[in-house]
């Protein structure tokens, strides 16, 4: 067979993926109503978007390799970063880890936004103790828009922009494993989003983001949007986890050994294990769920024969390791940052691994926690306690590296380590709230509460988006070229560490006085910490509009270019000049030390990079 | 004797590089899928114990043919061990050019054999928690099973002098992996579903 020199020749942008997205949506409403049940319209809403959404990727130019392939035409190679220059970059289709980790960014900063948005919303209904503000019939779709699209964020918002553009960077590789992969993991997303947010012309959907039938079976065609969304949130999930796990096995450069690995590495590399494997499991409950809402299939419906604690054990076991698969890559930062700026090495390296690993061992043993009000077998209670008390243990370890090495440091207080021992702080209150709630008696108790609900903020909120800001102070100048401004920096840190204590303690207090979640009134007696709440709820709002002021102040006004290694740091990715090279390296480094050896005599410098810049020894 | 140019060194570097890769992403991928079916028989069992309302089977519902059911196994899994045996050949060899095309004849014919199959299971799929399981299941399974045909298409549309099955030759033999891993899903099917359940 000849191998054609034929090319498809669409113009491959965002736009043809909008305008080929539009006919696809309603191509698939209407094949829905010629294959669904006439008494509903899920059929064709389920296939518009999963249309719609194959449509934008084929026109962002998803298809032209597959289609190339099976065509016999000769397929495009892998675009070399270096012929992909200009702002235009970041608005295509990129094969480039640099502009993917970017893309990222941009993307989940403005889905922060809109999450951000309906929490301000949430407080402001909440202002007074009656539905007048929020009816009760939208105030349960603005708590399912908030929590489905804050876990969506917090699945990618580590890994998305900074896993993408700084592992092969911290590997010493050229690239990414499966470059296609890479991008087709991010470009799932903005569609994920817009599916989630046209949920709200439908209504919305009222089942908050655990989707527990049956209501998520009666519910309108707004729980469609919640079950192509997170679909797309699992291949995604999926995805990025295959492509990070090959690039760290099979792409560290001569030297990087398994020992040499940074943390942050170490961090992304378990998460995506997680990831990849819990994923999955969602992704076949949510097509049972479609089945269940399109085909009238029984597998949660009870007088049928199926049972609505299929749905919330498959949830769970992917639902509890996600929630480590934000944590894993916070902790995978706050031990990167520390040891740099505490210059000192890394204390207890390989038991912060196992650390690590540990977490994400256990958190497969865990997930009948969450069913301990929902009617488990009273013998199972014990195991999944205990097993959850058992997972402090690693945690503990994690958090005693960090404090290890920070102990009798010269630390230097820049603003990502403020936003590092603010995440300590933070978490030390998550994570001692979260024991509470492992423990059968109290969380029976306490389950249905705001107590919960300020629990796992603190773990969210107060670690990762914490970790988060850590990060983007920290590598934001290498991957912009762009110093932030400290001042506002440190101003940024402080309104948000005050405003985010001052927001959720007193939810501990509110739950223990039998507040439950999801309901729009309240006991009146309860009104002024929760006006309390909501008034600083604001101001962490505002905190978050302080950061966002920064990047752009920063960015456009004031034009403070980063050095090439403005925090003097060992690791690799700050080795390399600013911006960062199409290629990363020159030549592929050679590792010869590892990257904390911060204070030990004679270190050596951490790589070989043949004649590149900023190379720090042990300083 | 042939002199190598740097440029031709440095090509089957990277396809090395590429075959270790891809080795790598299959073997990812497939603790994906043990995953992903695994919560499909996970669903099997744990409806079929409960057996809600008494309504797991009910009253005339039962596995669609197993005759028929077995003919799409063995399709498949004819599928994947000619593709496996012919991708395990050396570049250009005759087995490999002739089993490809052949591999792709059995899995087209599994995919509409089982497409068809879907149409006509014998039962509806609202009659308790069996045919939704057995849709799910069978459904989920040629879906992927259609899918991987289509990438063996590709294979075989590139099997030429210049096509990158020939480029990239031990990249495309770790495909063989996930045929066999879908036949095997195929057969642990079967089993649960005509035989078990």
């Amino acid at each position: 067979m000849v191998v054609s020199e034929r090319r498809l020749s669409i113009p491959n942008n965002p736009i043809t993926g909008i305008l080929l997205a539009i006919p696809g949506y309603f191509a698939g409403v209407w094949l829905g109503t010629l294959f669904g049940n006439i008494d509903d319209q899920n059929t064709g809403v389920i296939l518009g978007y999963l249309f719609a959404t194959v449509a934008f990727l084929a026109g962002v130019g998803f298809l032209n390799y597959p289609l190339e392939r099976l065509f016999g035409w000769r397929v495009t190679p892998v675009t070399d970063p270096a012929e992909n220059r200009g702002i235009g970059r970041y608005l295509r289709l990129s094969l480039d880890h640099k502009v993917i980790g970017l893309q990222y960014l941009v993307t989940i900063l403005l889905m922060l936004l809109l999450g951000g948005i309906g929490a301000m919303m949430i407080r402001t209904s909440l202002l007074v103790p009656d539905a007048s503000i929020t009816p009760a019939g939208n105030y349960i779709p603005l708590i399912g828009l908030h929590s489905v699209m804050m876990i969506f964020i917090t699945s990618a918002v580590i890994v998305g922009p900074f896993g993408n553009y700084l592992v092969p960077l911290m590997i010493g590789a050229r690239r990414m494993a499966f470059p296609r992969l890479e991008a087709l993991s991010f470009w799932v997303v903005p569609p994920a989003a817009v599916i989630l947010a046209a949920a709200t012309f439908w209504g919305g959907f009222p089942t908050g983001w655990t989707g527990y039938p049956p209501l998520s079976e009666q519910a309108g065609q707004g729980m469609d949007s919640y079950i192509v969304g997170f679909t797309l949130i699992a291949i995604a999930l999926v995805t990025s986890g295959v492509n990070m796990l090959a690039t760290i096995i099979g792409l560290r450069a001569p030297g990087m050994t398994w020992t040499r690995l940074p943390i942050f590495v170490w961090g992304i590399f378990t998460t995506s294990i997680l990831g990849l494997l819990a994923a999955p499991v969602l992704a076949t409950a949510l097509v049972m769920l479609a089945m269940d809402r399109s085909l009238n299939t029984a597998f949660f419906l009870a007088s049928n024969g199926g049972t609505n604690y299929l749905w919330e054990n498959l949830f769970w076991f992917f639902g509890h390791p996600e929630v480590y698969i934000f944590i894993l890559p916070a902790f995978g930062i706050i031990m990167e940052i520390v040891p740099h700026f505490a210059r000192k090495p890394l204390w207890g390296y390989r038991t912060a691994v196992v650390g690590l690993f540990g977490v994400a061992l256990l958190s497969w043993f865990v997930w009948q926690h969450h069913l301990f009000v929902s009617g488990i077998a009273p013998v199972l209670r014990p195991f999944y306690m205990l097993s959850t008390e058992l997972i402090s243990i690693p945690t503990g370890i994690i958090f005693l590296v960090t404090l290890g090495t920070l102990w009798r440091a010269r630390v230097w207080f820049t603003v990502p380590m403020l936003f590092c021992l603010g995440f300590l702080f933070n978490f030390l209150i998550g994570g001692i709230s979260g024991v509470y709630l492992s423990d059968v008696p109290t969380d029976v108790t306490l389950h249905g509460s705001y107590f919960s609900m300020a629990h796992f903020h603190y773990t969210i909120m107060g670690g990762e988006i914490f970790a988060l800001m850590a990060a983007a102070y920290y590598w934001l100048p290498k991957m912009t070229g762009k110093m932030l401004s400290p001042t506002i920096g440190r101003i940024h840190f402080w309104t948000m560490f005050i405003a985010f204590n001052s927001t959720f303690f007193p939810l501990f207090i509110i739950g223990l006085l039998d507040m439950p979640r999801r309901v729009s009134t309240y006991d009146p007696a309860l009104v002024g910490l929760n006006r309390w709440v909501t008034v600083s709820a604001y101001v962490l709002f505002g905190s978050m509009v302080l950061f966002a002021g920064n990047l752009i102040y920063s960015w456009f006004f004031v034009s403070r270019t980063a050095v090439a290694n403005p925090w003097h740091a060992r690791s690799l990715e700050w080795q390399v000049p600013t911006p960062v090279p199409a290629r990363n390296f020159d030549r592929v480094p050679v590792i010869v030390a590892g990257p904390y050896d911060y204070g030990i005599p004679n270190s050596r410098p951490v790589a070989d990079l043949g004649g590149m810049v900023g190379v720090t020894g042990g300083g | 004797m042939a002199v190598r140019t740097h440029y031709e060194a440095a090509a089957d570097a990277e396809v090395l590089l590429d075959t270790r890769l891809t080795a790598i992403g299959t073997w990812l991928f497939l603790g994906a899928e043990i995953f992903f079916f695994a919560a499909w028989w996970f669903a099997f069992f744990y409806l079929r114990a409960i057996n809600n309302n008494q309504a797991w089977k009910v009253q005339g519902v039962g596995p669609p043919s197993k005759g028929f059911g077995a003919v799409v196994v063995v399709l498949a899994v004819l599928t994947a061990l000619s593709y496996f045996v012919g991708s395990r050949q050396p570049s250009g060899a005759l087995l490999f050019r002739l089993l490809t095309p052949v591999a792709l004849v059995f899995g087209i014919a599994t995919s509409l054999l089982q497409g068809y199959g879907m149409w006509h299971l014998g039962f509806g799929l609202t009659q308790g928690s069996y045919p939704a399981v057995f849709s799910g299941m069978t459904g989920s399974w040629v879906v992927q099973f259609a899918v991987a045909t289509g990438w063996l298409g590709s294979i075989v549309a590139q099997a030429g002098p210049a096509g990158d099955t020939i480029a990239r030759r031990k990249p495309a033999g770790s495909f063989a992996w996930i045929l066999l891993f879908l036949a095997a899903v195929g057969i642990i099917n079967y089993i649960l579903l005509y035989l078990v359940a």
